[in-house]
């Protein structure tokens, strides 16, 4: 079992020790008890970490803002490595950044936790289960019979609930393959080897459906996209210095002609309506094909719940099925789409 | 004026009110907004009020996120024609608005009226009623309208004020056109007699009680914010953000836009020039032609989301932007609180 107390000491050594520049870990938030990003670099504040269901978010995001203030800084920049807490599912993200040569190995000391047989919550069914009891701590049962346990307050009264993982699970955790750390530099909880026995189950709703049922399913979830970009902006991957949506690098000088600015090519309009939805929609998936690690967090931070995982996963699918080919488990081999081998299948190009 | 209105003909009262669109909050997918509904009988009343965030706030049916300002295109002599698209929209009604929000779209109010007054935004304001209800509960745990110079029973924006008594409604006046429709059903309503009133009265009074959250000493804010501009402060609170805009698209006062041509046909040049929202919170947001970026990161950024609200929109409207509906704290997928952060900033030095 993950001990905290491990993590804090380690923490708290490699800070104290001036080994890392601040550690990327969890904290509890002030606005609804869950677990929030925070950034660590002052040994006393080590005791703010915690480790419990809510840590759903994806922290290996940071390393792109971190690799970004580097490359602006003023000064000779710190070159120590970030400590960076990471379940199974960030470490993959983590081999995909180092796969893609985005960062070296050295940028990050890694400290691994296992899921172990349990995962995170997916914070819909846990309020669904809860029936308005406000959370005030999440803890993790990793025992036989794997549970959370959500400890309440309700009219000022406290109350604790027993609710089985398989209730409030996030459905990529319950379609894990790996739910330990597969790249760290101290690890702590047990290597549970137990993969979900089909990865894939929760695209059978959507592939069983007719293409014209298929289109009408994403045209009326595609609809509901506000372009807040909060899919895009969560995304470890998604580290392009000038996105697609964003015109930042087209500067203006004396000599632009009217011309060239006329020929600024847009790709997609700002406009929220469906053709631009799908552009915007279509390139974020294609762009994560063979490097989405399936860590949901484009779906978990939808606010109109566009479930945005089965794009992904649909092309996590292809390139199982077409190259079995498997993401974020080895940074050494070459990536997907940058890679061509004699033997690989092109009976699907037409 | 005050009337009472039971719930057994809240029905017939809607029914009534048929020659107007009507939105309500509606669940759909896990999230809850303000949607036109097709069938006003079938209203459910439990919907008014979800006790939970409604996500999209009523901006959007008054200030939608896209809007077609005018249509160029070329005569065949090549003569370029261009045709204003000024919105109609029939009356319209949105019936259970939280407070906060109905507070939201008079701040706007202020925004698109003034010195000039912008009549796409007008043409829809003036044809819409709102309908607000009493937050007897707070439907969010990070909502802190009372911090902000509102209430849960605040009638500022609102023509009407709902507030669920049980079986019944208690119902506030608050403009003419409010009473107006009132008087177009009299049959339905009853006067409150005195134990209502009471009730009533206690009944607000008990819901500013329920409130979870608030900042002590509010006003010191936007002086303390004068000296900040250069602080790190911003920096640190920054750090875990992800650059996305759910904290400006979803909340009920912001109110950028961003004008832009969707060209159809270059040649002849036809197409449309749109008004869509735009983000502080992006990168592209008041990027200089020259290519220098006033806010190029996002510490700047979100600066410029509490300077705006807590500082600028005090000068210039003597208001925040900012009515305490709790959602840019809730939504943020990184926990950023709108609250914490303002304290850090009373307190800071």
């Amino acid at each position: 079992m993950v001990n905290l107390e491990d993590l804090k000491k380690e923490a708290k050594r490699i800070l104290e020790e001036g080994k890392v520049k601040y550690i990327i870990g969890y904290v509890r938030s002030t606005a609804n008890n869950l677990a929030a990003p925070a950034f660590i670099s002052k040994p006393d504040d080590i005791d703010k970490l915690i480790w419990d269901p809510s840590c759903v978010h994806n922290l290996a995001k940071f390393l792109v803002d971190e690799k970004r203030r580097k490359k602006l800084a003023q000064r000779e920049p710190d070159n120590r490595p970030i400590g960076i807490v990471v379940k199974g599912c960030d470490s993959r993200a983590i081999n995909v950044l180092l796969q893609e040569k985005f960062i070296q190995r050295e940028d990050v000391f890694i400290m691994g936790l296992s899921c172990e047989n349990a995962g995170v919550i997916d914070e819909i069914k846990l309020k669904a289960k809860l029936k308005g009891k406000k959370i005030t701590k999440l803890e993790f049962d990793v025992k036989a019979d794997p549970a959370v346990i959500v400890h309440t307050k309700d009219d000022d009264k406290d109350g604790k609930v027993k609710l089985a993982v398989s209730e409030v699970l996030a459905e990529r955790c319950i379609e894990c393959q790996a739910r330990y750390p597969l790249v760290y530099d101290i690890l702590l909880g047990d290597k549970n080897t137990k993969k979900a026995e089909d990865p894939f189950k929760s695209l059978e709703q959507i592939e069983s459906m007719s293409p014209q049922q298929r289109w009408e399913f994403w045209q009326e979830q595609l609809e509901k996209c506000i372009r807040c970009y909060a899919c895009r902006s969560v995304c470890p991957m998604c580290y392009c210095d000038e996105c697609v949506v964003d015109t930042i690098n087209f500067a203006v000088t004396a000599d632009t002609s009217a011309e060239e600015k006329a020929q600024k090519i847009k790709w997609i309009e700002k406009s929220p309506v469906s053709s631009e939805n799908f552009g915007y929609h279509l390139i974020r998936a294609i762009h994560l094909a063979g490097r989405c690690i399936d860590c949901g967090e484009c779906e978990r931070v939808c606010p109109l719940d566009i479930p945005l995982r089965y794009l992904n996963k649909k092309l996590e699918k292809a390139a199982k099925d077409l190259y079995d080919y498997d993401v974020g488990f080895d940074p050494e081999q070459p990536s997907l789409i940058s890679c061509f081998k004699d033997e690989d299948p092109e009976d699907f190009i037409r | 004026m005050e009337k009472i209105l039971t719930k057994k003909t809240f029905p017939k009262w809607v029914k009534k009110l048929d020659t107007y669109e009507i939105y309500t909050p509606i669940l759909k997918d896990n999230t809850w907004s303000y949607e036109l509904i097709q069938d006003a009988e079938a209203l459910d009343l439990d919907s008014l009020n979800p006790n939970t965030t409604i996500v999209e706030a009523p901006k959007k049916i008054i200030l939608p996120q896209r809007e077609t300002l005018l249509e160029f295109s070329t005569a065949e002599d090549g003569t370029p024609k261009i045709k204003a698209s000024l919105p109609e929209m029939k009356p319209t009604i949105i019936l259970g608005v939280r407070p906060c929000d109905a507070k939201a779209v008079s701040l706007s109010d202020k925004v698109f009226g003034g010195e000039y007054t912008d009549s796409y935004y007008f043409n829809r304001r003036n044809q819409t009623i709102l309908i607000g209800l009493t937050c007897l509960t707070p439907p969010s745990p990070n909502c802190f309208c009372t911090s902000v110079g509102g209430s849960p029973h605040s009638q500022e924006g609102l023509d009407l004020l709902l507030t669920d008594m049980g079986d019944k409604y208690h119902i506030n006046a608050i403009t003419k056109m409010g009473e107006q429709l009132l008087k177009s059903a009299p049959e339905l309503f009853k006067t409150p007699n005195a134990e209502e009133k009471s009730g009533v009265k206690k009944l607000l009074a008990e819901s500013e009680k329920n409130l979870k959250r608030n900042i002590a000493q509010v006003t010191k804010i936007s002086e303390k914010l004068k000296d900040l501009f250069d602080s790190p402060l911003w920096d640190e609170e920054a750090m875990s953000c992800l650059r996305c805009g759910i904290c400006t698209y979803l909340c009920p006062t912001c109110h950028c836009f961003d004008i832009t041509d969707e060209v159809t046909s270059s040649s002849p040049l036809n197409g449309k020039r749109v008004r869509v929202w735009d983000n502080c919170q992006f990168p592209d947001f008041t990027m200089h032609s020259s290519g220098h970026n006033p806010r190029p990161d996002k510490a700047s950024r979100l600066r410029q989301r509490i300077m705006h609200k807590f500082r600028y929109f005090v000068e210039i409207h003597q208001n925040y932007q900012c009515t305490g509906c709790g959602r840019c704290t809730s939504l943020c997928p990184v926990g950023i609180d709108i609250i914490d952060v303002l304290e850090k900033v009373r307190d800071y030095g």
